[in-house]
């Protein structure tokens, strides 16, 4: 366990002032900011808007609609390939191959990286999205405090499933980046995937396919979503994910550098 | 006793066979030259002995433990760099050693320390990617050296630096095998980069280890004397008078060149060139140097 805190630690440390630390803070905070620039340019419905009763509930659809369809999806494609492609950028797996660990702390070390980068991604579109329902009503006058509480339980179950919904994208983009040198092959497969996803989610079989969860997550309430409404899809994103992770690290394990 | 062995290591790439059988000592203490040309197969014995490439045939041991055993406990104690240096470009040098400081647990005071050791004290924030060849090679060898290792295995270390800087690290490496007692494994295909720090030397020549052992044990089993040459009151007198004996001689640079003769031979020729009136100032065996012999080893 010491040695996976350690692991842990320097892998942390150098996602450091790499692309994929700056796209999660940018991608996590794009789309509140994107919402308070228009709230404010038509200020005048404003009072109406913070007036009703299902305020947060709305606020919540909206800041999602580009998230789950767009952002998170694209967003985990990019930080993990990118985090996971460090070592080829940067020749070290030689190095990072002769240091005192055993493979399975080097694996999930990486990969609790990228997951707690998710989490973080989640955690500042929360902060967002409350800044950008807040910011508004500080800012012009006349404009009521928000009905109701932003912080509740079915928004941190929310949080959770759209979590777990990522997951797959996360295993899939982590198998294709520890196997695969040029970091523009997976982010292309990702990003064909992703596309896939969106021709998908009008077909029930969108439920198998691994990089659409976020997306149904979103449509469950939606016309277009409706018979995805009672699937429990949010087991199949956690078994894909575990599956594709076991995959993984039998890949890397077995991966010898060629010479 | 010896602190890294390994035993008739194979390994066949691209249907060639790379390595032919090569079987190392590396003596506990020593510094270690592995030398050899370009593509005889030095990084990837160095690649084996680290577990970087599949064994094919062969083991390797350090510290008298089986590396495929205790492959965890052995690289704790070993320090390395294969190839170019493995930098992080967007972290300043000393975050690029924090990253293996973590690993090795170390403690975090042996960061400036070592960068001192090196050179780079004074490169503060600046990112590895703003870093010349010679200062990424620098922090390639201090990454090897945080941890203090006991075994030091660097390849072609002085790639890149210029002729202080390959002074600096001949000399860091003398220094380290004297007060700690390091042992370093140090590959080259240049002999002169290595025999002045080198205890001992391992030669390969495609993918076979076709010499090891002191860099004495080289230069005596491979010296010979290529000529004689003889410098006199008279040379061109003493030129007639060694053609007159039957042998081949020439002048050269105003002495007499002959080819490589016994010594009793070169004793009687003294003997005539005085009967002759001349006077001998001085008789001496010109013999290959030891970049001679490891070329005629490498068959270059």
């Amino acid at each position: 366990m010491t040695s996976f805190l350690h692991a842990f630690q320097s892998e942390w440390l150098k996602r450091k002032r790499s692309f994929a630390s700056s796209l999660v803070l940018g991608g996590s905070l794009f789309t509140p900011l994107i919402i308070v620039v228009v709230r404010l340019i038509r200020y005048r419905s404003l009072p109406r808007i913070y007036a009703a009763d299902s305020f947060w509930k709305m606020m919540w659809r909206d800041s999602w609609e580009s998230m789950a369809i767009f952002f998170l999806p694209l967003g985990a494609i990019l930080a993990t390939s990118l985090i996971t492609q460090i070592e080829f950028k940067s020749n070290a797996w030689k190095q990072v191959r002769t240091l005192p660990m055993s493979m399975a702390v080097l694996f999930f070390s990486k990969l609790a990286v990228i997951l707690l980068m998710l989490v973080q991604f989640l955690i500042l579109f929360n902060l967002g999205i409350y800044a950008s329902a807040m910011i508004p009503y500080l800012v012009v006058p006349g404009v009521p405090h928000p009905r109701g509480t932003f912080l509740s339980l079915p928004l941190l179950r929310e949080n959770a499933f759209y979590f777990v919904d990522c997951l797959p994208i996360v295993g899939a983009q982590y198998l294709m980046g520890l196997r695969l040198n040029n970091v523009l092959v997976p982010i292309g497969i990702g990003f064909l995937a992703w596309v896939g996803a969106l021709a998908a989610v009008s077909s029930k079989l969108a439920v198998w396919w691994p990089y659409a969860y976020t997306i149904l997550n979103y449509l469950k309430d939606k016309p277009k979503g409706a018979h995805f409404a009672h699937s429990e899809f949010h087991w199949l994103a956690a078994v894909s994910f575990v599956l594709l992770t076991i995959v993984s690290y039998v890949l890397f394990v077995t991966k010898r550098e060629k010479g | 006793m010896d602190c890294l062995q390994t035993s008739d290591l194979y390994h066949r790439f691209a249907r060639q066979d790379v390595l032919r059988g090569v079987s190392m000592q590396v003596p506990e203490g020593s510094i270690y030259g592995f030398l050899g040309p370009n593509g005889a197969g030095k990084t990837t014995t160095l690649r084996l002995i680290l577990g970087l490439l599949k064994k094919q045939r062969g083991t390797v041991s350090i510290f008298g433990k089986r590396f495929d055993d205790e492959r965890i406990a052995i690289l704790r104690n070993v320090g390395s760099m294969i190839e170019s240096p493995s930098l992080y470009d967007h972290l300043s040098a000393a975050e690029n050693l924090r990253i293996l400081q973590l690993i090795h647990r170390c403690p975090a005071g042996r960061i400036p320390e070592v960068l001192e050791l090196v050179g780079l004290g004074d490169t503060g924030k600046k990112r590895a990617r703003q870093f010349s060849l010679g200062m990424r090679q620098r922090l390639g060898i201090a990454a090897a050296l945080l941890h203090r290792p006991p075994l030091i295995i660097l390849d072609e270390p002085t790639n890149g630096l210029d002729p202080q800087g390959i002074i600096e690290i001949r000399n860091l490496l003398t220094e380290l095998n004297r007060r700690d007692g390091c042992t370093i494994l140090v590959s080259s295909h240049l002999l002169s980069e290595v025999d002045k720090v080198a205890t001992h030397v391992g030669v390969l020549g495609k993918g076979k280890l076709l010499f090891q052992g002191t860099i004495d044990e080289l230069r005596r089993q491979r010296q010979e004397v290529l000529s004689v040459r003889i410098s006199t009151s008279d040379n061109a007198g003493a030129l007639r008078a060694i053609a007159d004996g039957g042998i081949a001689a020439r002048l050269a640079e105003g002495e007499v060149v002959l080819p490589a003769l016994p010594n009793e031979r070169i004793a009687e020729l003294n003997r005539q060139l005085t009967a002759r009136g001349l006077d001998v100032y001085e008789i001496r065996s010109v013999r290959n140097d030891l970049e001679t012999i490891f070329l005629n080893l490498v068959g270059e």
